[in-house]
């Protein structure tokens, strides 16, 4: 038991943190606002160099290999420097294909991404925003060697620059045994896509993805027919705890910059941070990222152990949502009309901090689960037992 | 990183549960309500031998005083599980971790064994009617008289000064010199002449707040000393220096497990009771809105218990704590009345119901919660006061 990231894992974050606070100044992230694309290849191409795109992806296709802990600690530090890149949206399809896709959807897949030279999304969200087996009604109906695909996707992160989506699809009625979701390799610019990009809180780049009889070849399948809800689930919860990271980074850092404006800003003779009222609420953002930050390590420590994580990654993020959300808010409170300011930086934080508590779930969609599990479930529970049984 | 108990620690704290549920009785645990440490019963001495027998007592003590030289994970493990029954076992408690950072080669040897045996227990002498909070301005004198010292003063809410073979005590030595750098501690028994102890009656005790209860008990005491004549080798560490000798142990007093459970066993009682207890109906466990909340409570209660683990991987580390003790006492306190609040609203007008009444629940825990939740935010340090220190050493904020 110890809790604290060891040496090897305060290094690799050291090394991002120092990379990235020298290549991603916040006047990137706000740039990449305005910015057609939304990223800047040559701050890609540097990072791809460093090799943190292949850093879970086994070593045979040309990644480090190693575990998801790793990848979430630059994760953390890109979340710190709310660096524009579509780091997340690219491995978190190129995990799901690495543990489920067929050895040609690897080999095409994975040593491009770990290149740096394939940037990916995925899709699962449609009209009914929940993510589960259930919301997803994008028909794939089979014609020959080919699924048609038909329907809307909504909220696909960096479709626009996206070479290949990772697509769930209905290619069976929804069961109670949550059968008949499909997952499909797509290639972006397939006869039948179209995308409209949506203009969002945080000013990232997200679509909605029309698909209308579009043709896609079998062998594009990732995983079994109609067996794509385990590994969809898997591939949500991967990308949930990877987006707790980047939120406990993010927020970290928000926080950080209302504790030094508070300790320089002068108001009735003294700094503001002298003041206990002041003092409090930044003791309290500070206790509220702490604990964020070590229900996400523990999910994902979980994770790289091979046992069932799914309630830990509910249980981070449902925190991440409350407790960042209020930390960042307090940071504006903090610096007064300053944060407020197009021109002053805070707002880069607290407006991605804010749209990453609603992607990926809600508080209520996670607590749901983490009820279903505590509840729902026959036996007594106790804070600290091996594993909570899940529904 | 490394979030799990290792297989041994796994298998520990199986044979400490097999050996609660064949040996601890609630016959057994009904008389250790009753009984201070000086008045334990035959049955509780009994279970105090067994528990010995097995080498769980002082694990992580060094041996020479006591203990076992073990890890101190084991020990949380003991102090754990025990402590979820509602038994104090072995951990030395209150006073213990200032006497073996700074106390004379035979106070350690005279002291640390029978506190880990639980043979010898402290009341905390440090709170008087005018220092709380603020405990810098406490008054009570101690005045050197050749090998002695003589003790003139009032202390309040010592709450073990009946039950407790020792009085902790901290006393103004110097009262020229700066408030901090004039106080010192004293290991004074609690049969000396001149003390008296009077009972301060608390709004648990009529009726008497079940066991396990967030401070259910039901008195504390005044206590009061009139020309008490100690020798000078009852002091703790050098003299005027109580002030920092205090904070070796209370930063240590502030973490671990009977702090942590104190704040996270309603959380487990409450989740296990609703899945058990339909309510005439109404089945509060299929209440979408008692779901919710129940999932937050835990998810709260699972930050307790990791900020407690962070405490623990410190230690182990042999590091020091900053801020972390401090945001723990923030956190875990708070959300222990939260918890205990939210309870009052699932279980709606049968959650007033206290002990002696008939209907109500689980022997009234949770009615008489809300009277004493409350109290684990103020005692060993108030969340104010712990959040001062999160923002001024942990934050570096300037002071006022």
């Amino acid at each position: 038991m110890d809790v604290l990231p060891n040496e090897e894992e305060q290094m690799v974050k050291n090394l991002a943190r120092e990379f990235l606070e020298a290549e991603s100044p916040p006047r990137l992230a706000r740039d990449m606002e305005k910015d057609e694309q939304g990223y800047p290849p040559e701050l890609w191409n540097k990072m791809a160099q460093l090799g943190w795109f292949g850093m879970s992806i086994p070593e045979a296709y040309g990644g480090q290999g190693l575990p998801l802990t790793y990848l979430a600690l630059i994760l953390e530090e890109v979340g710190r420097c709310i660096a524009p890149v579509p780091f997340h949206s690219t491995v978190v399809p190129a995990l799901t294909v690495a543990s489920d896709g067929t050895e040609d959807q690897r080999q095409e897949v994975l040593p491009r991404v770990s290149q740096g030279n394939l940037i990916m999304t995925w899709a699962f969200q449609e009209q009914d925003p929940r993510l589960l087996p259930e919301a997803v009604n994008v028909q794939a109906v089979a014609d020959g060697d080919s699924y048609i695909i038909s329907g809307t996707k909504m909220f696909v992160d960096n479709f626009n620059v996206a070479e290949k989506c990772l697509l769930a699809c209905r290619t069976a009625p929804a069961s109670t045994d949550n059968q008949g979701i499909s997952l499909f390799l797509v290639n972006s610019n397939t006869p039948g896509i179209a995308h409209t990009p949506l203009v969002t809180l945080a000013k990232d780049k997200q679509s909605r993805v029309e698909f209308n009889q579009v043709r896609v070849s079998k062998s594009n399948l990732v995983g079994e027919l109609n067996q794509g809800w385990p590994i969809a689930q898997t591939m949500l919860d991967q990308a949930t705890v990877l987006l707790c990271a980047q939120m406990v980074g993010a927020a970290r850092k928000d926080i950080e910059m209302a504790i030094e404006y508070a300790k320089n800003r002068v108001a009735f003779g003294r700094p503001i941070g002298a003041f206990q009222s002041v003092q409090h609420m930044c003791a309290d953002m500070t206790i509220w990222v702490d604990g964020a930050q070590l229900l996400t390590y523990e999910a994902l420590w979980k994770m790289d152990q091979g046992l069932p994580a799914s309630i830990e990654v509910s249980q981070a993020k449902a925190f991440c949502n409350d407790k960042c959300q209020a930390a960042v808010r307090s940071s504006q409170v903090l610096h007064g009309g300053m944060g407020f300011m197009m021109e002053f930086d805070l707002h880069l934080w607290y407006r991605r901090v804010t749209a990453w508590t609603m992607r990926l779930g809600t508080s209520f969609e996670h607590r749901a689960r983490v009820s279903r599990a505590l509840i729902d479930q026959p036996g007594k529970v106790w804070l600290g037992m091996d594993q909570i049984p899940v529904a | 990183m490394n979030f799990a108990y290792t297989p041994e620690q796994e298998t520990f704290r199986e044979e400490i549960r097999q050996f609660i549920a064949e040996n601890v009785t609630s016959e057994i645990l009904a008389e250790v309500e009753e009984s201070g440490v000086r008045s334990r019963g035959p049955k509780t001495r009994d279970m105090y031998q067994k528990i010995a027998g097995r080498g769980w007592i002082g694990i992580s003590w060094p041996k020479e005083y006591g203990g076992q030289g073990g890890s101190r994970i084991d020990q949380y493990i003991v102090e754990e599980e025990f402590g979820r029954i509602g038994v104090e076992v072995g951990g030395a408690g209150s006073g213990a971790p200032a006497i073996l950072a700074a106390g004379t080669e035979e106070q350690k040897k005279y002291f640390l064994p029978g506190l880990i045996k639980g043979e010898i227990s402290f009341a905390l002498g440090f709170t008087e009617p005018q220092a709380g909070a603020d405990l810098a301005g406490l008054q009570c004198r101690a005045v050197r008289d050749g090998d002695e010292f003589v003790i003139n003063g009032q202390k309040m809410y010592t709450t073990r000064a009946h039950s407790g073979s020792h009085i902790y005590l901290m006393a103004r030595t110097d009262p020229e010199a700066p408030r901090h750098k004039g106080i010192s501690i004293f290991l004074v028994p609690m049969e000396t002449p001149g003390i008296t102890v009077r009972p301060l009656w608390t709004i648990q005790n009529d009726p008497p707040a079940p066991r396990r209860t967030t401070y259910g008990d039901r008195r504390t005491n005044e206590v009061f000393f009139e020309d008490v004549h100690v020798p000078a080798s009852c002091m703790l560490g050098e003299e005027n220096s109580g002030w920092y000798v205090g904070a070796l142990g209370l930063n240590l007093d502030r973490v671990g497990a009977s702090r942590y459970l104190l704040s996270v066993q309603r959380d487990e009682d409450i989740i296990n009771w609703v899945k058990e207890n339909d309510m005439g109906g109404y089945g509060p466990s299929r209440d979408p809105a008692v779901r919710d909340r129940l999932a937050e409570l835990w998810i709260e209660a699972q930050v307790c218990r990791l900020m407690t683990m962070r405490s623990m991987s410190l230690v182990e580390r042999g590091g020091t704590f900053t801020y972390e003790g401090s945001a723990e006492k923030v956190w875990a306190p708070e959300h222990g009345v939260k918890t205990t609040e939210t309870i009052a609203q699932i279980l709606g007008s049968y959650g007033q119901l206290l002990s002696s009444s008939e209907d109500n629940i689980e022997g009234g825990i949770f009615a008489h919660n809300l009277m004493g939740a409350f109290q684990s935010g103020i005692n060993h340090g108030s969340a104010q006061v712990m959040r001062d220190q999160v923002a001024r050493r942990g934050l570096g904020m300037p002071r006022g």
